[in-house]
């Protein structure tokens, strides 16, 4: 992959692993860190993504995750998660959509990091079940029984949540 | 309550499982049509499934991260700039050595020089790389530990 298709598809990807990494740490200033590291490492070594194996978008994914993983370790301590603010709030949004969105935050916020990262992998970043087993160092077969889980909890949550 | 468990059967706990597959188009062929069938009969796993798809459009639209692009854009061209200053500091390093390194052998193997000049040269290189040393050592410490380094004045 040229090293300016490369920038394109980061650019693109940024949001999604934005996204990711923020169900990992727990809130989105760490989040652009994690995210901002493995775009260092993805553009100081281009030729470690091979093409052969797979689409780039999950392996950029992976990429991310093991950057979130390590800041984790590193810093040996797990940050509340109850902090998840919308970090690219626009003025002009509809509440109804803001306060549904602060809600599905709130209800994610609550729930283990395993099953909202499986979340944002399939319903936000439309990952197939294949690229998530790949991202989340899963055996294929176990994706569909985790994701329904999440989604039955995530619902569970939102009911309670939303009254 | 959860839907999912209201009935009690095993069966349709089954297809519950396969839910998700079948919204989500991972279905073999075979476990597809299965579920279809049950679906047509079954309220319960046919609510399931639109309160599941309507979660999934929820998830889909939901702001979770930041997506302004022009954001990641600045952030990638900052990335390449600390690349390409770490590049330069690499280089700028390794020829200061080598060329410090050339310069110290010259100095030894020099015959123009006696030894107590030598020594006494030495000391002033020695003590002025002593001195350097302990300056930096001091403000890296400082900047580990200032508590008030991230704050903006």
């Amino acid at each position: 992959m040229k090293n300016t298709e490369m920038r394109q598809e980061l650019i693109q990807l940024g949001g999604g692993a934005h996204a990711l990494a923020i169900q990992i740490l727990g809130n989105p200033d760490d989040a652009a860190d994690a995210v901002h590291e493995a775009f260092a490492k993805v553009l100081a070594r281009p030729a470690a993504y091979d093409v052969n194996k797979g689409a780039f978008k999950p392996w950029f994914l992976r990429v991310v995750r093991n950057q979130c993983v390590d800041l984790l370790r590193r810093r040996r301590t797990v940050e509340s998660v109850n902090a998840l603010v919308n970090p690219g709030k626009a003025p002009d949004q509809a509440l109804e959509a803001l306060q549904r969105d602060e809600s599905l935050k709130r209800a994610l916020s609550g729930m283990p990091a395993e099953q909202r990262q499986i979340l944002v992998l399939r319903d936000y970043l439309d990952l197939s079940y294949a690229e998530i087993a790949d991202v989340l160092s899963l055996a294929a077969g176990t994706v569909m029984s985790r994701l329904h889980r999440a989604r039955l909890a995530l619902r569970g949550v939102l009911e309670r949540n939303d009254g | 309550m959860d839907k999912t468990r209201s009935t009690g059967n095993p069966a349709e706990a089954h297809v519950n499982e396969r839910l998700s597959g079948y919204l989500d188009g991972e279905l073999t062929q075979q476990n597809r049509q299965q579920v279809s069938l049950h679906l047509e009969t079954c309220r319960l796993c046919a609510e399931n499934l639109e309160s599941l798809r309507e979660l999934r459009g929820r998830m889909g639209q939901a702001g979770l991260g930041n997506t302004d692009k022009e954001v990641w854009r600045e952030m990638m061209d900052d990335t390449t700039v600390r690349f390409t200053r770490g590049i330069g500091w690499i280089l700028f390093l390794g020829g200061l050595l080598i060329i410090a390194g050339i310069g110290v052998f010259m100095f030894i193997s020099s015959t123009s020089m006696g030894v107590g000049e030598k020594l006494l040269a030495s000391a002033v290189y020695i003590g002025l790389g002593a001195l350097f040393v302990s300056v930096l050592r001091q403000r890296l410490i400082e900047r580990k530990t200032d508590r008030y380094k991230d704050v903006e004045i």
